[in-house]
Protein backbone atom coordinates (compact mmCIF):
# COMPACT_ATOMS: atom_id res chain seq x y z
CA UNK A 1 0.00 0.00 0.00
CA UNK A 2 2.37 2.68 -1.19
CA UNK A 3 -0.13 4.07 -3.68
CA UNK A 4 0.13 7.57 -2.22
CA UNK A 5 3.89 7.71 -2.77
CA UNK A 6 3.37 6.36 -6.29
CA UNK A 7 0.71 9.04 -6.90
CA UNK A 8 3.15 11.71 -5.69
CA UNK A 9 5.88 10.41 -8.00
CA UNK A 10 3.44 10.49 -10.92
CA UNK A 11 2.47 14.03 -10.02
CA UNK A 12 6.12 15.05 -9.90
CA UNK A 13 6.59 13.79 -13.47
CA UNK A 14 3.44 15.62 -14.58
CA UNK A 15 4.44 18.87 -12.91
CA UNK A 16 7.94 18.76 -14.44
CA UNK A 17 6.54 18.21 -17.93
CA UNK A 18 3.77 20.80 -17.47
CA UNK A 19 6.13 23.51 -16.27
CA UNK A 20 8.62 22.72 -19.05
CA UNK A 21 5.89 22.97 -21.70
CA UNK A 22 3.99 25.84 -20.05
CA UNK A 23 0.88 23.74 -19.49
CA UNK A 24 -1.62 25.14 -16.97
CA UNK A 25 -4.09 22.30 -16.80
CA UNK A 26 -4.00 18.56 -17.19
CA UNK A 27 -7.23 16.74 -18.04
CA UNK A 28 -6.10 13.14 -17.79
CA UNK A 29 -3.00 11.11 -17.08
CA UNK A 30 -2.17 7.76 -18.67
CA UNK A 31 -0.27 5.22 -16.61
CA UNK A 32 0.78 1.62 -17.12
CA UNK A 33 0.54 -0.62 -14.06
CA UNK A 34 1.83 -4.17 -14.02
CA UNK A 35 -0.06 -6.96 -12.28
CA UNK A 36 3.06 -7.61 -10.17
CA UNK A 37 3.72 -3.99 -9.26
CA UNK A 38 1.99 -4.32 -5.90
CA UNK A 39 -0.27 -1.42 -6.80
CA UNK A 40 -4.05 -1.64 -6.53
CA UNK A 41 -5.67 0.48 -9.27
CA UNK A 42 -8.60 1.62 -7.11
CA UNK A 43 -6.32 2.68 -4.28
CA UNK A 44 -4.15 4.53 -6.80
CA UNK A 45 -7.17 6.41 -8.18
CA UNK A 46 -8.13 7.42 -4.65
CA UNK A 47 -4.58 8.54 -3.87
CA UNK A 48 -4.42 10.41 -7.16
CA UNK A 49 -7.42 12.52 -6.20
CA UNK A 50 -5.80 13.38 -2.85
CA UNK A 51 -2.36 14.03 -4.31
CA UNK A 52 -3.49 16.30 -7.12
CA UNK A 53 -5.88 18.59 -5.20
CA UNK A 54 -4.80 22.19 -5.82
CA UNK A 55 -2.28 21.24 -8.51
CA UNK A 56 -2.12 21.47 -12.29
CA UNK A 57 -3.65 17.97 -12.37
CA UNK A 58 -6.57 18.68 -10.02
CA UNK A 59 -9.73 16.81 -11.06
CA UNK A 60 -7.82 14.96 -13.75
CA UNK A 61 -8.74 11.44 -14.72
CA UNK A 62 -6.26 8.65 -14.17
CA UNK A 63 -6.38 6.27 -17.14
CA UNK A 64 -4.81 3.00 -16.09
CA UNK A 65 -3.58 0.43 -18.55
CA UNK A 66 -3.23 -2.91 -16.75
CA UNK A 67 -0.31 -5.05 -17.85
CA UNK A 68 -0.69 -8.76 -17.17
CA UNK A 69 2.23 -10.76 -15.85
CA UNK A 70 4.33 -12.38 -18.55
CA UNK A 71 7.42 -14.56 -18.24
CA UNK A 72 9.96 -15.70 -20.78
CA UNK A 73 9.67 -19.41 -21.47
CA UNK A 74 13.05 -20.55 -22.76
CA UNK A 75 11.68 -23.95 -23.69
CA UNK A 76 8.87 -22.60 -25.88
CA UNK A 77 10.91 -19.60 -26.99
CA UNK A 78 7.87 -17.41 -26.26
CA UNK A 79 6.62 -14.94 -23.67
CA UNK A 80 3.81 -16.56 -21.70
CA UNK A 81 1.23 -15.46 -19.14
CA UNK A 82 1.28 -17.81 -16.14
CA UNK A 83 -1.98 -18.82 -14.49
CA UNK A 84 -2.95 -16.71 -11.46
CA UNK A 85 -1.35 -17.94 -8.21
CA UNK A 86 0.19 -20.85 -10.11
CA UNK A 87 3.80 -19.77 -9.77
CA UNK A 88 5.91 -18.50 -12.65
CA UNK A 89 5.08 -21.55 -14.70
CA UNK A 90 4.56 -21.71 -18.45
CA UNK A 91 0.89 -22.61 -19.05
CA UNK A 92 1.83 -24.46 -22.24
CA UNK A 93 4.81 -26.64 -21.36
CA UNK A 94 4.86 -26.46 -17.55
CA UNK A 95 8.44 -25.17 -17.25
CA UNK A 96 9.25 -22.80 -14.40
CA UNK A 97 10.19 -19.45 -15.94
CA UNK A 98 11.79 -17.11 -13.43
CA UNK A 99 12.42 -14.28 -15.89
CA UNK A 100 9.61 -11.73 -15.67
CA UNK A 101 9.32 -9.80 -18.92
CA UNK A 102 6.14 -7.80 -18.21
CA UNK A 103 3.98 -7.08 -15.20
CA UNK A 104 6.31 -5.00 -13.04
CA UNK A 105 5.56 -1.72 -14.84
CA UNK A 106 4.95 1.49 -12.97
CA UNK A 107 5.09 3.86 -15.87
CA UNK A 108 3.89 7.40 -16.43
CA UNK A 109 2.93 7.22 -20.11
CA UNK A 110 1.31 10.49 -21.22
CA UNK A 111 -1.06 13.28 -20.31
CA UNK A 112 -4.04 14.88 -22.01
CA UNK A 113 -4.01 18.67 -22.04
CA UNK A 114 -6.57 21.16 -23.45
CA UNK A 115 -6.11 22.27 -27.08
CA UNK B 1 -13.22 19.42 -24.21
CA UNK B 2 -10.76 19.13 -27.08
CA UNK B 3 -7.38 17.91 -26.00
CA UNK B 4 -4.07 16.68 -27.24
CA UNK B 5 -1.81 14.04 -25.79
CA UNK B 6 1.69 14.81 -24.52
CA UNK B 7 3.85 11.67 -24.42
CA UNK B 8 6.05 11.30 -21.34
CA UNK B 9 7.11 7.61 -20.82
CA UNK B 10 8.79 7.76 -17.45
CA UNK B 11 9.46 4.92 -15.03
CA UNK B 12 8.11 5.89 -11.62
CA UNK B 13 10.78 3.84 -9.87
CA UNK B 14 13.61 5.65 -11.64
CA UNK B 15 14.43 7.84 -8.67
CA UNK B 16 14.63 4.90 -6.27
CA UNK B 17 16.65 2.88 -8.78
CA UNK B 18 19.14 5.74 -9.21
CA UNK B 19 19.51 6.20 -5.45
CA UNK B 20 19.95 2.42 -5.03
CA UNK B 21 22.69 2.41 -7.67
CA UNK B 22 24.44 5.18 -5.72
CA UNK B 23 24.20 3.15 -2.52
CA UNK B 24 25.51 0.05 -4.27
CA UNK B 25 28.58 1.93 -5.50
CA UNK B 26 29.19 3.30 -2.03
CA UNK B 27 28.90 -0.16 -0.40
CA UNK B 28 31.18 -1.62 -3.10
CA UNK B 29 33.87 0.94 -2.33
CA UNK B 30 33.49 0.32 1.41
CA UNK B 31 33.62 -3.48 0.97
CA UNK B 32 30.34 -3.87 2.87
CA UNK B 33 28.02 -6.76 2.10
CA UNK B 34 24.42 -5.54 2.30
CA UNK B 35 21.65 -7.98 3.12
CA UNK B 36 18.02 -6.92 2.65
CA UNK B 37 15.73 -9.09 4.79
CA UNK B 38 12.09 -9.41 3.73
CA UNK B 39 9.27 -11.31 5.39
CA UNK B 40 5.70 -11.26 6.62
CA UNK B 41 5.11 -9.96 10.15
CA UNK B 42 5.76 -12.65 12.74
CA UNK B 43 8.13 -14.82 10.69
CA UNK B 44 10.88 -14.53 13.28
CA UNK B 45 12.95 -12.00 11.34
CA UNK B 46 14.07 -10.02 14.38
CA UNK B 47 14.85 -13.14 16.43
CA UNK B 48 16.92 -14.51 13.56
CA UNK B 49 18.82 -11.24 13.18
CA UNK B 50 19.43 -11.01 16.93
CA UNK B 51 21.06 -14.42 16.84
CA UNK B 52 22.90 -13.65 13.59
CA UNK B 53 24.41 -10.41 14.90
CA UNK B 54 25.45 -12.06 18.15
CA UNK B 55 27.19 -14.90 16.29
CA UNK B 56 28.91 -12.74 13.68
CA UNK B 57 29.90 -9.81 15.93
CA UNK B 58 32.99 -11.51 17.42
CA UNK B 59 34.38 -12.17 13.93
CA UNK B 60 33.07 -9.36 11.72
CA UNK B 61 32.01 -5.74 11.93
CA UNK B 62 28.24 -6.08 11.59
CA UNK B 63 25.44 -3.56 11.87
CA UNK B 64 21.74 -3.30 11.17
CA UNK B 65 19.14 -0.84 9.97
CA UNK B 66 15.65 -1.76 11.08
CA UNK B 67 12.47 -0.59 9.37
CA UNK B 68 9.16 -0.51 11.20
CA UNK B 69 6.06 1.58 10.83
CA UNK B 70 6.18 2.41 14.55
CA UNK B 71 8.27 1.82 17.72
CA UNK B 72 12.00 1.20 18.08
CA UNK B 73 11.49 -2.09 19.94
CA UNK B 74 13.21 -4.17 17.25
CA UNK B 75 16.26 -1.89 17.15
CA UNK B 76 16.56 -2.13 20.92
CA UNK B 77 16.39 -5.92 20.72
CA UNK B 78 19.09 -6.06 18.05
CA UNK B 79 21.31 -3.55 19.86
CA UNK B 80 21.71 -6.04 22.73
CA UNK B 81 24.19 -7.86 20.47
CA UNK B 82 26.51 -4.86 20.88
CA UNK B 83 26.43 -4.20 17.12
CA UNK B 84 25.53 -0.70 15.88
CA UNK B 85 21.81 -0.59 15.08
CA UNK B 86 19.62 2.21 13.84
CA UNK B 87 15.84 2.27 13.64
CA UNK B 88 14.06 3.71 10.62
CA UNK B 89 10.48 4.55 11.50
CA UNK B 90 8.50 4.64 8.27
CA UNK B 91 5.12 5.78 9.69
CA UNK B 92 2.57 5.32 6.89
CA UNK B 93 5.03 3.71 4.48
CA UNK B 94 4.83 -0.04 4.10
CA UNK B 95 8.42 -0.56 2.97
CA UNK B 96 11.92 0.88 3.07
CA UNK B 97 13.23 2.69 0.02
CA UNK B 98 16.71 3.73 -1.07
CA UNK B 99 16.17 7.32 0.07
CA UNK B 100 15.37 6.15 3.62
CA UNK B 101 18.55 4.07 3.66
CA UNK B 102 20.66 6.99 2.41
CA UNK B 103 19.22 9.27 5.10
CA UNK B 104 19.67 6.68 7.84
CA UNK B 105 23.35 6.29 6.91
CA UNK B 106 23.90 10.03 7.32
CA UNK B 107 25.24 10.79 10.76
CA UNK B 108 25.12 7.13 11.79
CA UNK B 109 28.32 6.51 13.65
CA UNK B 110 28.56 2.80 12.87
CA UNK B 111 32.15 2.89 11.60
CA UNK B 112 33.23 0.68 8.70
CA UNK B 113 31.07 -2.43 8.37
CA UNK B 114 31.71 -5.83 6.82
CA UNK B 115 28.04 -6.73 6.76
CA UNK B 116 25.03 -4.42 6.96
CA UNK B 117 21.69 -6.12 7.55
CA UNK B 118 18.59 -4.20 6.57
CA UNK B 119 15.48 -5.53 8.28
CA UNK B 120 12.67 -4.40 6.02
CA UNK B 121 9.11 -3.64 7.16
CA UNK B 122 7.16 -6.87 7.71
CA UNK B 123 5.30 -7.14 4.40
CA UNK B 124 5.90 -9.32 1.35
CA UNK B 125 4.38 -7.06 -1.29
CA UNK B 126 5.77 -3.52 -1.29
CA UNK B 127 9.36 -4.16 -0.10
CA UNK B 128 9.89 -6.50 -3.06
CA UNK B 129 9.55 -3.51 -5.42
CA UNK B 130 12.30 -1.41 -3.91
CA UNK B 131 15.98 -1.93 -4.57
CA UNK B 132 17.99 -0.79 -1.55
CA UNK B 133 21.41 -1.31 -3.15
CA UNK B 134 21.70 -4.72 -1.51
CA UNK B 135 23.93 -7.61 -2.59
CA UNK B 136 21.74 -10.28 -1.15
CA UNK B 137 18.00 -10.41 -0.72
CA UNK B 138 16.73 -12.88 1.85
CA UNK B 139 13.14 -13.84 2.35
CA UNK B 140 12.36 -15.22 5.81
CA UNK B 141 9.55 -17.76 5.86
CA UNK B 142 8.47 -19.60 9.00
CA UNK B 143 7.06 -23.12 9.09
CA UNK B 144 3.80 -21.76 10.52
CA UNK B 145 3.06 -19.89 7.27
CA UNK B 146 1.05 -21.36 4.41
CA UNK B 147 3.00 -23.56 2.03
CA UNK B 148 1.49 -21.65 -0.92
CA UNK B 149 2.70 -18.25 0.29
CA UNK B 150 5.40 -18.04 -2.42
CA UNK B 151 2.64 -18.38 -5.02
CA UNK B 152 0.64 -15.59 -3.39
CA UNK B 153 3.64 -13.26 -3.11
CA UNK B 154 5.73 -14.39 -6.08
CA UNK B 155 7.83 -11.25 -6.50
CA UNK B 156 9.38 -11.42 -3.01
CA UNK B 157 10.47 -15.03 -3.58
CA UNK B 158 11.39 -14.43 -7.21
CA UNK B 159 13.75 -11.56 -6.37
CA UNK B 160 15.38 -13.23 -3.34
CA UNK B 161 18.48 -15.39 -3.62
CA UNK B 162 17.94 -17.15 -0.30
CA UNK B 163 14.92 -18.34 1.67
CA UNK B 164 15.56 -18.73 5.39
CA UNK B 165 12.99 -21.19 6.72
CA UNK B 166 12.64 -20.37 10.41
CA UNK B 167 11.14 -22.12 13.45
CA UNK B 168 12.19 -25.46 11.97
CA UNK B 169 12.17 -26.93 15.52
CA UNK B 170 8.35 -26.90 15.47
CA UNK B 171 7.93 -28.04 11.85
CA UNK B 172 6.58 -31.46 12.77
CA UNK B 173 4.32 -30.13 15.51
CA UNK B 174 2.61 -27.72 13.13
CA UNK B 175 2.47 -30.24 10.27
CA UNK B 176 4.73 -28.23 7.96
CA UNK B 177 4.64 -29.73 4.47
CA UNK B 178 8.24 -29.20 3.41
CA UNK B 179 7.88 -30.63 -0.07
CA UNK B 180 4.86 -28.43 -0.88
CA UNK B 181 6.45 -25.27 0.54
CA UNK B 182 9.74 -25.75 -1.32
CA UNK B 183 7.94 -26.65 -4.53
CA UNK B 184 6.05 -23.33 -4.27
CA UNK B 185 9.31 -21.46 -3.76
CA UNK B 186 10.96 -23.18 -6.72
CA UNK B 187 7.91 -22.56 -8.88
CA UNK B 188 8.70 -18.86 -8.70
CA UNK B 189 12.49 -19.15 -8.36
CA UNK B 190 14.22 -22.40 -9.32
CA UNK B 191 17.60 -21.01 -8.18
CA UNK B 192 16.54 -20.07 -4.66
CA UNK B 193 18.80 -21.40 -1.93
CA UNK B 194 16.80 -22.77 1.00
CA UNK B 195 18.28 -22.78 4.51
CA UNK B 196 16.35 -24.41 7.35
CA UNK B 197 17.06 -23.05 10.78
CA UNK B 198 15.86 -22.37 14.28
CA UNK B 199 17.09 -19.28 16.09
CA UNK B 200 15.79 -20.84 19.29
CA UNK B 201 17.62 -24.19 19.22
CA UNK B 202 20.52 -23.08 17.00
CA UNK B 203 19.76 -25.66 14.30
CA UNK B 204 21.12 -24.55 10.93
CA UNK B 205 22.65 -21.33 12.23
CA UNK B 206 26.22 -22.34 11.40
CA UNK B 207 25.20 -22.97 7.80
CA UNK B 208 23.32 -19.68 7.79
CA UNK B 209 26.17 -17.53 9.10
CA UNK B 210 28.54 -19.52 6.85
CA UNK B 211 26.44 -18.49 3.85
CA UNK B 212 26.67 -14.80 4.81
CA UNK B 213 30.43 -15.05 5.34
CA UNK B 214 30.90 -16.84 2.01
CA UNK B 215 28.94 -14.10 0.23
CA UNK B 216 31.12 -11.46 1.89
CA UNK B 217 34.31 -13.26 0.82
CA UNK B 218 32.93 -13.59 -2.68
CA UNK B 219 32.18 -9.85 -2.84
CA UNK B 220 35.63 -8.89 -1.59
CA UNK B 221 37.31 -11.16 -4.13
CA UNK B 222 35.64 -9.24 -6.98
CA UNK B 223 37.54 -6.31 -8.46
CA UNK B 224 35.94 -3.04 -7.36
CA UNK B 225 34.30 -2.38 -10.73
CA UNK B 226 32.54 -5.77 -10.68
CA UNK B 227 31.06 -5.52 -7.16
Amino acid sequence: MHELSVALSLLEGIEETASRDGIARVLAVHVRIGAMSGIAPDALRFSWELATAGTVAADSKLRIEDVPLAVRCERCGEDREPRAAGGLVCPVCGTVCPTIVRGRELQLVAMEVPE
Amino acid sequence: MKYHVVQIEQNIMRKNDALAAGLRARFAAAGTLVVNVLSSPGSGKTTLLEETLARLAPRLRVGALVGDQATDNDARRLARSGAPVRQITTAAECRLDADMIGKALQGWDAGPLDVLFIENVGNLICPAEYDLGEDLRIVVFSVTEGEDKPLKYPLAFNTAQVAAVTKIDIADAVGFDRAAAYRSMRDVNPQIEIVELSAKTGTGLDAWTGLIEERLRHKLRQPLAAR
